[in-house]
């Protein structure tokens, strides 16, 4: 079953986030993905598979370009599986 | 903050990865002496990195052709095909296109790169979906975001994924453009393209494939993809390059759909650049020429290519997935790369060096393209130079 509310898409963004990011600090809802996890292409590309698989979602790319914090990203996600 | 900031990253990303004088991302070939062998660096080399397939780039037709065309039309058109660009030889080699894909529409552009840009970004606009492979070349991918469509990337050759995502678009299938690659630039590996245009009919999508490294390469008349794997009727749109088997530059969309047609008066690559020098057109129609006559270039280079492929695969080295005409070998890191590409050069021969992200999978590679032109011989040498070196790349 594929969670819908915010806060448990949140918890397993998080772990996702710590996957690709093992060296960041804590992570919440204002970390910026590029500028405090440092992701750069190959690493957004590598967890948006990951992201797919775990939510049973398409996450189209034009979404990245609104991309900045993992508050943003979960509500995307979140926008995806409700509209899947 | 300067607008200049992150090219200063550029630099320190340079530096960090580069030992002072050595840059094979500007590499100067300082005199060329035929497809297959140059001076780079002062001394001569053999090329094992041009992509160019069949070696017609000294063919003495085309050289012919490109200079009789030179003397009687002169350098360049001083032109958009859409206004003054558009000489009689644009025109017949669309006419030979169209002719040599069995397609009723050919439009000729000035790149590869402007051909990918041009086309797909006219096809696809708001509203409508791109389902495009992983490792797409940088034009497909700039293209894509040209559109405005909805950008759906599959894993790459991933048959799998790529039906998930059709499968859920739904009603917006008739709206989806799938893109993929005959032969991929940087593994050399190839589309599975029958099961790719199945599920392109089975969800009723649109198909473009971009033959730029398998025209010329695959299918019994060098069709490319489309062809070797008896699918030509299921693709709607190819786009190719002349800058590889044909061995000049350019770019061409072929097409059943007559609606291609209109996008002359649409396709900003096509209205807004000058088109290709007339004796450009007349090397490619020499060379379109020499794939239909000539068929025994991609017997030498598929031998060629068996050679090179299964000769480095025996010394243990690991290779792209498919034999094809681009043989990459991965390298584990990008300092071994570096060190490997410099002493390859050093030895006299020229490869591609591919880092991240243009190698895919954070893959660091030493990329060859072998050629028709390549002599048995010298195919020998690369293979001996390579197993001389295998220390530094493992």
């Amino acid at each position: 079953m594929t969670p819908t509310t915010y806060d448990t898409i949140f918890q397993q963004v998080i772990v996702l986030l710590q996957k690709y990011a093992p060296e960041s600090g804590p992570i919440n809802e204002e970390t910026e993905l590029v500028n405090d996890l440092g992701f750069d292409s190959l690493k957004v590309m590598e967890m948006l598979n990951d992201v797919e698989d775990t939510f049973d979602i398409t996450y189209p790319l034009n979404s990245l370009s609104d991309l900045l914090t993992v508050k943003d990203f979960t509500e995307q996600i979140q926008s995806h599986v409700e509209n899947s | 903050m300067s607008i200049l900031d992150k090219l200063c990253v550029v630099s320190e990303a340079r530096n960090a990865l580069l030992p002072p004088g050595v840059d094979p991302f500007n590499v100067v070939i300082e005199e060329i002496y035929s497809a297959t062998e140059a001076s780079i660096q002062g001394r001569r080399v053999l090329l094992a990195g041009t992509n160019n397939y069949l070696g017609l780039t000294f063919d003495p037709q085309c050289i012919k052709a490109a200079q009789v065309s030179l003397e009687k039309e002169g350098t360049g058109t001083t032109g958009s095909r859409m206004a003054n660009g558009t000489f009689a030889g644009h025109r017949d080699l669309e006419k030979d296109l169209a002719s040599f894909c069995s397609c009723s529409e050919a439009i000729v552009f000035s790149t590869g790169f402007v051909a990918n840009l041009g086309v797909i970004s006219t096809l696809a606009g708001p509203g409508d979906v791109i389902v495009l492979d992983a490792d797409s070349h940088a034009s497909i991918y700039d293209a894509c975001r040209m559109s405005g469509a909805e950008m759906i990337r599959f894993r790459h050759n991933n048959l799998e994924d790529l039906e998930k995502k059709l499968k859920r678009l739904g009603p917006k299938a008739e709206k989806t453009l799938i893109i993929v690659e005959g032969i991929y630039s940087m593994l050399g590996d190839c589309a599975p393209l029958a099961e790719i245009a199945a599920l392109k009919k089975k969800y009723g999508t649109w198909l473009l494939v971009d033959e730029a490294h398998s025209m010329g390469v695959l299918g019994d008349h060098g069709r490319g993809m489309a062809e070797a794997a008896g699918v030509e009727d299921d693709v709607d749109f190819i786009v190719g390059t002349f800058s590889k088997s044909l061995g000049s530059i350019g770019g061409y969309c072929v097409s059943n759909h007559p609606e291609l047609a209109l996008i002359r008066y649409v396709c900003r690559s096509y209205v807004f650049t000058a088109s290709p020098s007339p004796s450009t057109i007349a090397s490619v129609r020499a060379a379109l020429q020499a794939i239909q006559t000539k068929p025994q270039l991609r017997t030498r280079l598929w031998d060629n290519a068996t050679l090179l492929y299964q000769g480095l695969k025996e010394l243990g080295f690991e290779l792209g997935p498919d034999l094809s005409p681009v043989v990459a070998i991965r390298v584990p890191t990008r300092e071994k790369t570096l060190l490997a590409w410099q002493t390859l050069l050093d030895r006299g021969i020229y490869v591609n060096l591919v880092f991240p992200p243009a190698a895919p999978a954070g893959m660091s590679l030493l990329r060859c393209s072998i050629s028709a032109a390549h002599t048995p011989e010298q195919v020998d040498f690369i293979l001996e130079t390579f197993s001389d070196i295998k220390n530094l790349m493992t």
